[in-house]
């Protein structure tokens, strides 16, 4: 059943935390009012557009823009050549190291050679949208084709044609001066590992049963809905560039961008406004918004950017992207005694902002799954393609791995001869193991695995659909049950483990909670959110922080000037890590409110109660203040205690101490049709412990939103290139965004096991679905297929794939 | 991409087909989209220069032997065209080039490659004719890549288009045919001597290739 | 070469000229300001530019200005009446069936063709209606519920315009009661 929603208005303040109420955002979005950064008009604006490389791998040779130039109403077009001559440094940084990372430039516009599909090469800055677009037309580039690779196992082998020539790239000091540089594969990234290889290999030497796949973690192409896009503009009076931008974390857009185009800091104003969704694709740093500002300056124009969806294809930053070999070892009573994983990482053509991190710390980090594995060792082989960037994409590294866990545990139990619910439950980390360390160096600092799955068995009445499942069978019908018992790790923390392991930014938050003299409160806090509804979690939070009521709260959120400092929206961490930094920013203004209260009321801090708002004497209930009378006595200041400074207003950095862990259990059940191969939903049941809920519905809309994503990756979605390098799947007619008819009703529920170690005990949930659902529906589709001996089909699992494995063709794939 | 296929050409002789195949001026009007195809040095091809010079020179297709042997295709020889293609909602005009890698009667083959604005495309062609009962058997391959653009619209939109392109030619050779049998029976009269049963000269027949 | 047009838009008339390939939805967003529709794919795909045009539902990224010339165009703008939302907005916002609400102007024009045509659709008939906007947020069942939360109240608010027409007799009350 679907939760309720109530009024704002309906709320106390003592029961606004935990309730689903209606978010605040919605009015405006619902009326049009709302400004994305299209929206966003000035009768000044210029617009730009980027002429791409319409190959994969070319050397641009010349590019003549004099016929462009000459047109009517075209304002400026530049070349890599002109960012070169202004002196903007123009390269664009990568925001994690690994050991003997490669980090070829990434400029941002390309000079000599364009690497993917969609690498810009030049720009056009016009008086009218479609003029820049026409004049993009009418530059001419000599292009020299160049062989291309775009499988990530295949870049590194040794006939490869490669990408960056390391030792021509003065950029690259680390490799060019590195002797052993001959013996690298041309290609490779990175070669990475984690966990004990030896431990590991003895496992599987003494292991009684092995099972072992081969799979791939499809590319896939986010597709937020609305576009990229950016509006800037240069202030020659100030120096200041203003910019408007599609951004999950403008803080972090704005110190990278500094470093890009060399304009301090402080002289860049950086404003989210509604931003249409972005699921990892709004966190990088592009060429194009840089671009962006940088013709505003040389202009001294507003200029405006939107990306078109083609360009969204070709360029935001792809998800996934492994080619895996996977084994498990168990014992001969069917529990895990190892697991041995070697990937193939594509990162695409350059590093993108948080590449080198996702298929590493965030994949394969999180490989123990629910399970006690005793050991385990990962080698992941990161390497150069000719298709756009990999990156963060909704789960980041960590739906690669529980795919592989998933699917592993599925083949383990199938191995066994055993049930797959009981053969999970076997090797759950038991209740009383947290905290809980892991051998791929995390520490699960909570988790009860079993009342998860107790729920989703219960949901789908699991002995009854066994039994139905057989029933059908005998009419040559098959129905499938398929478990994803998933984990993953969000809120990445604390920032000095993440400094140690490459990260080149903290992953604090900073949160300021400031009290208005009138006693109502704008909190301000560095996420940015982009549809999550941080606006009305936040309000309930300080709400309930404060005793302040909710609707007398304002929460300030994505922009660089009004807010102290910010790392954004990612990875699930915003109510983990922001909701932590505003409560604990709401503390500090209550102990100082107590302090201001205590001196007033003539009593001792330690005797002052705090409830609903108010701070009450111990025993004397009729002396008692509330926060808004205290808020306007802090500010007239005078009579407060000495050595205390008026006003109302803290600031946090929160750092956490771990990341937070949820957990859940999916069941997928489908029927499938091994005459045609489609793919029925039958059920969908989802159980998922994300801690204490902050608003239940807001919770339950991004469980819904994360399953279909992951159901798209299951069964519709993947980017393809050709051997050339050029994308196949380029529009929404070829890249199959799922539609409403695509996704089943989910049935959601949930067990509450809070994160021990912040203020709120919540854990993150923006990803937990899509890190869930793939493998719930592919072990299902394999569990349907049993009888046809099926064991493993390569997402998406299309009605043709489908089919061609029933049916043994030889052409499947 | 891949794409191969064979076409019926019916009431015809496989010299015919062949003589009719080696006229640029024949296979411009027959080519769907094709503005002009012309003779042209190696080195970069001025394409508005060549369109010009096309439109003056005003070639008419014909079924006179001799003029076709004057302008027939050569082995070696360099081509320069300029094809409009119609794929969904794009029409762009590719800027193409064409060399003729072998040219032993009856079959042919040749590459090249072709620019537009944001897509262009390479291609590795060949025929083989073959006499049949009623007529003639074109068996044609081709290999291309596509890049940019158009190629972002995938096979779904290539392949179709790429039929329909071949089988328009095909179509339209077919009709020429019917009118280059009248006219090659006609000229009989103005050739050699030593002229045979399809009319064409030895001469003829060496500078074409037969 | 610019044609000089007439649109009205959600009841106020504009006169404005437009290039011959300027499209629907660059002249209500650039031109007029409406900025309600939002442009998601410029193929027609996503519907997130979707507004009705003399009451059918149209994706304006692929109508061009002209071709709307004469024509009553509605934009979300449209939507709400004296200050009140309309049923469609009240159920999207009720069953939280938007998240980040790039989609959302365009969903609910669909769904405002769907319920004036088919007042109370079952689920898998408003999936089908709503085939072609897609959303990346919500996986979809929370719109389903605030379609069919609109479908309810349009139905209850049709009721009490009667009990109030035919001051209230018994039939029509009967009908209240039982939502």
């Amino acid at each position: 059943m679907s939760i309720e929603t109530i009024e704002a208005e309906e709320i106390d303040v003592e029961e606004v935390l935990g309730s689903a109420i209606e978010r605040r955002e919605d009015p405006e979005l619902v009326t049009g009012e709302g400004v994305y950064t299209d929206d966003v008009q000035d009768p000044e604006l210029a617009h730009m557009a980027v002429l791409r490389s319409q190959y994969g791998h070319a050397e641009i040779d010349g590019i003549d823009t004099s016929e462009a130039e000459a047109m009517d109403g075209v304002i400026g077009v530049y070349t890599a050549e002109d960012i070169d001559e202004a002196g903007t440094p123009g390269d664009l940084p990568v925001g994690w190291l690994l050991p003997d990372l490669k980090t070829p430039s990434h400029p941002i516009l390309a000079g000599d050679r364009a690497r993917y599909q969609g690498d810009g090469v030049a720009v056009v800055v016009a008086e009218e949208r479609y003029l820049a677009h026409d004049a993009l037309d009418r530059i001419d580039v000599d292009y020299e084709r160049l062989d291309a690779v775009v499988d990530p196992k295949a870049a590194v082998e040794a006939d490869a044609p490669q990408l960056h020539d390391w030792s021509e790239d003065p950029t690259d000091t680390d490799v060019r001066d590195d002797e052993d540089i001959e013996r690298v594969p041309p290609n490779q990234a990175f070669d990475w590992e984690i966990g004990d290889s030896e431990a590991t290999d003895e496992a599987f030497e003494n292991a009684a049963h092995t099972v072992e796949v081969d799979l791939e973690n499809q590319r896939l192409i986010p597709n937020a809905m609305e576009p990229r896009a950016t509006v800037a503009e240069y202030k020659p009076g100030t120096g200041e560039v203003e910019v408007q931008m599609t951004s999950q974390n403008p803080h972090l857009h704005r110190q990278l961008m500094s470093a890009v185009l060399d304009v301090p800091e402080h002289k860049l104003h950086i404003v989210a406004p509604e931003v249409g969704g972005g699921f990892g694709s709004k966190i990088h740093h592009y060429p194009d918004e840089a671009l962006t500002c940088w013709c505003a300056m040389q202009l001294e124009r507003p200029v405006k950017w939107q990306a078109t969806r083609s360009e969204t294809y070709l360029t935001d930053a792809h998800g996934r992207d492994h080619v895996t070999h996977a084994e498990l070892a168990m014992d001969d009573a069917g529990t895990i005694t190892g697991m041995r994983v070697t990937t193939y990482a594509g990162m695409g053509a350059y590093l993108s902002t948080f590449a080198p991190s996702i298929p590493t710390y965030l994949y394969g980090t999180l490989l123990s799954g629910q399970y006690d594995i005793p050991a385990i060792h990962c080698n992941v082989i990161g390497s150069f393609t000719n298709g756009a960037p990999v990156d963060a994409y909704r789960g980041a590294g960590r739906p690669e791995a529980l795919y592989v866990v998933e699917r592993l545990v599925t083949l383990g139990a199938r191995e066994m001869g055993m049930d797959p619910a009981a053969f999970r439950r076997q090797n759950f980390i038991p209740e009383d193991d947290f905290p809980h360390e892991t051998p791929v160096a995390v520490v699960y600092d909570s988790g009860d695995y079993e009342p998860a799955l107790d729920a989703a068995l219960e949901m789908v009445e699991y002995e009854e659909l066994r039994e139905r499942q057989a029933e059908l069978r005998e009419e040559d019908r098959y129905l499938g049950i398929g478990f994803s018992s998933y984990i993953e790790a969000c809120g990445l923390a604390p920032s000095e483990l993440a400094g140690q392991l490459g990260a080149q930014a903290g992953l604090w938050e900073s949160g300021l909670v400031r009290v208005h003299p009138s006693g109502t409160v704008t909190a301000f806090c560095g996420t940015s959110g982009h549809g999550q509804g941080h606006e009305t979690t936040y309000a309930q939070i300080v709400s309930d922080e404060l005793g302040v009521p909710y609707e007398d709260i304002e929460i300030v959120e994505g922009d660089t000037d009004e807010i102290p400092q910010g790392m954004g929206t990612y990875g699930s961490r915003s109510a983990a890590v922001g909701g932590s930094a505003l409560a604990t920013s709401s503390q500090k203004v209550v102990d100082k409110a107590r302090t201001i209260a205590a001196h007033l009321l003539e009593t001792g801090e330690e005797d002052l109660e705090f409830e609903n708002g108010e701070f009450n004497v111990a025993g004397a209930p009729e002396r008692s203040m509330t926060i808004q009378e205290v808020a306007q006595q802090a500010y007239l200041a005078h009579n407060i205690p000495e050595g205390v400074e008026p006003g109302l207003e803290e600031t946090s950095f929160y750092d956490p101490e771990n990341f937070t862990f949820p957990f859940g259990t999916h069941v997928a059940v489908v029927e499938v049709d091994p005459e045609s191969g489609e793919i029925e939903f039958h059920q969908y049941a989802a159980v998922d412990d994300v801690g204490n809920q902050i608003n239940p519905k807001i919770v339950e809309g991004q469980i819904h939103g994360g399953i279909a994503q992951g159901i798209g990756q299951a069964l519709y979605e993947g980017a393809v290139y050709d051997d050339n390098g050029t994308l196949l799947t380029g529009s929404m007619q070829d890249y199959a965004v799922p539609k409403a008819e695509h996704v089943p009703n989910m049935e959601t529920d949930a067990t509450v096991t809070p994160a021990p170690h912040n203020p709120l005990g919540v854990k993150g949930v923006g990803e937990a679905g899509t890190i869930a659902s793939p493998q719930a529906v592919v072990n299902a589709v394999t569990d349907a297929l049993q009888p046809f001996d099926i064991d493993h089909i390569d997402m998406p699992l299309t009605e043709e794939k489908v089919w061609r494995a029933v049916n043994g063709s030889e052409e499947g794939s | 991409m891949e794409f191969d296929g064979a076409f019926e050409l019916e009431n015809t002789t496989v010299e015919e087909v062949w003589l009719a195949l080696s006229d640029p001026v024949l296979i411009r009007d027959s080519l769907p989209g094709c503005e002009f195809l012309i003779e042209v040095d190696d080195g970069d091809v001025d394409f508005e220069e060549q369109k010009a010079a096309a439109a003056e020179r005003d070639a008419e297709p014909t079924g006179d032997p001799e003029v076709i042997a004057q302008r027939a295709f050569e082995e070696g020889k360099r081509y320069a065209a300029l094809i409009e293609v119609s794929v969904g909602s794009v029409n762009p005009q590719f800027q193409t080039t064409v060399t003729i890698d072998s040219r032993e009667f009856p079959e042919m083959s040749a590459s090249g490659e072709g620019e537009a604005s944001g897509s262009s495309f390479e291609l590795s062609s060949g025929m083989e004719l073959e006499e049949t009962e009623n007529g003639v058997t074109v068996e044609w391959w081709a290999s291309t890549e596509v890049f940019g653009r158009i190629a972002q619209m995938g096979q779904r939109m290539i392949n179709p288009v790429a039929n329909r392109v071949v089988k328009r030619f095909f179509e339209r050779i077919q009709e020429r045919l019917e009118e280059l049998t009248l006219q090659t029976d006609g000229a009989e009269s103005m050739v050699d001597e030593e002229s045979d049963s399809q009319g064409l000269s030895q001469r003829i027949r060496d500078k074409i290739g037969i | 070469m610019e044609h000089d047009i007439t649109l009205t838009v959600n009841d106020t008339e504009h006169e404005i000229a437009v290039e011959p390939r300027t499209l629907l939805v660059h002249t209500l967003r650039d031109a007029l300001g409406y900025t309600g529709a939002n442009v998601g794919c410029e193929s027609s795909l996503c519907g997130a530019c979707t507004v009705t045009m003399d009451g059918d539902a149209v994706k304006s990224c692929t109508v061009l200005a002209v071709q709307a010339d004469g024509t009553e165009i509605e934009t979300v703008e449209g939507l709400a009446e004296d200050g009140d939302f309309h049923p469609i907005q009240e159920g999207f916002r009720k069953e939280h069936g938007l998240q980040c609400g790039y989609c959302t102007p365009g969903m609910m024009m669909t769904a405002r063709e769907l319920l004036e045509d088919n007042p109370d659709p079952d689920e898998a008939e408003i999936r089908e209606a709503i085939e072609g906007n897609l959303c990346r947020c919500t996986g979809y069942q929370n719109i389903v519920n605030a379609v069919e939360f609109a479908a309810d109240r349009m139905e209850t608010d049709a009721a009490n315009r009667d009990i109030a027409a035919d001051g209230g007799t018994d039939r029509t009350t009967d009908t209240v009661e039982d939502e």
